[in-house]
């Protein structure tokens, strides 16, 4: 299936969840969010949640700022 | 102590971690200002760039950290910046701000107060960015912030007090603490903020845009500390007039 990850396309095998997602792009959890067609979804729900095809994926991380 | 939503913090000054030339010289000033709360920002992640270890450091000095919603126009764009911030740092603290213009970076009372009412009922402490407008931050206490945090000038301009006259009634006004937000540009000025009677204030140009921002976090936690002293001690009041602090010339009659 095709998702869209902070806008670029990406390929993923069926029944990829969140955590599947996170680890497979190397990513540090810590100062991770992230949200699926615009709704936040809570930490302790990224190995259940199971993305669609199409999904729209936007990843946050925490930065430095006033 | 200043005591902040159930939280009580030695020092009462904040730190904003931006513009600072590496994470290096952001430790060292933190550790120099003694902060104990640090805001933070949130961007979308950068895929082809490496994440920075940001956090681990300052998960080890122990800080408070403070993510803020810089970046949202809306009340409903900040709400959706708190989850994330929430999510991000697991944290329910929360700098609201909301400035839907890059010139002056004036936050909007109108979006921030609808937001804040809506994040106080989602369980976040909220801590709003504001207008030093005396109704407005009564308004954000009522809606139940942790603090207010009105401005003393735009944000970034070094420009001191320019709202002080404001600043004095929201801090007479006020049944939660008052932190001086934006514009403090020399320690003066936070010393000055601290005498008025503000319980704490946040400055991040004036330190990490300095030519040695450790030395100036340093400067800034010392005119912190003698600001709050002087108001404790209560300032002499000021008077048009000269009023003699020694005998003068009364020796010299006898000539």
């Amino acid at each position: 299936m095709r998702i869209m990850l902070n806008d670029t396309p990406i390929q993923l095998a069926t029944n990829c969840t969140v955590a599947e997602l996170v680890q497979q792009q190397q990513l540090k959890t810590e100062g991770l969010a992230v949200a699926i067609n615009n709704v936040v979804i809570a930490k302790q729900h990224w190995s259940k949640h199971q993305l669609q095809n199409n999904a729209q994926v936007q990843l946050f991380q925490i930065v430095t700022g006033g | 102590m200043l005591h902040i939503a159930n939280k009580s913090f030695s020092s009462r000054l904040l730190l904003g971690s931006g513009k600072f030339a590496n994470p290096n010289l952001m430790q060292q000033a933190i550790q120099a200002s003694g902060c104990q709360l640090i805001t933070l920002a949130l961007k979308r992640l950068q895929l082809e760039q490496p994440q920075d270890d940001l956090l681990s450091p300052l998960r080890e000095m122990n800080i408070q950290l403070l993510p803020n919603t810089s970046g949202a126009k809306t009340a409903k764009e900040a709400i959706f910046a708190a989850q994330l911030a929430h999510e991000a740092l697991q944290t329910n603290w929360l700098k609201l701000e909301i400035h839907p213009d890059p010139r002056y970076l004036m936050p909007d009372p109108i979006e921030t107060l609808l937001a804040a009412e809506q994040l106080v009922k989602l369980g976040f402490v909220v801590l709003p960015y504001c207008s030093a407008d005396p109704v407005l931050c009564k308004r954000l206490e009522q809606a139940g912030c942790a603090a207010v945090m009105p401005l003393g000038a735009a944000i970034g301009s070094n420009q001191g007090l320019q709202t002080r006259a404001m600043l004095e009634i929201i801090i007479e006004q006020a049944k939660v603490p008052v932190i001086i937000d934006a514009g403090l540009g020399a320690p003066s000025h936070a010393a000055a903020a601290m005498e008025l009677g503000a319980a704490a204030v946040l400055v991040n140009t004036a330190i990490a845009a300095s030519y040695d921002p450790v030395a100036m976090a340093g400067a800034f936690a010392q005119a912190v500390s003698a600001g709050r002293m002087a108001y404790n001690a209560g300032l002499s009041a000021a008077q048009s007039h000269a009023a003699s602090s020694s005998p003068l010339t009364d020796f010299l009659a006898a000539l």
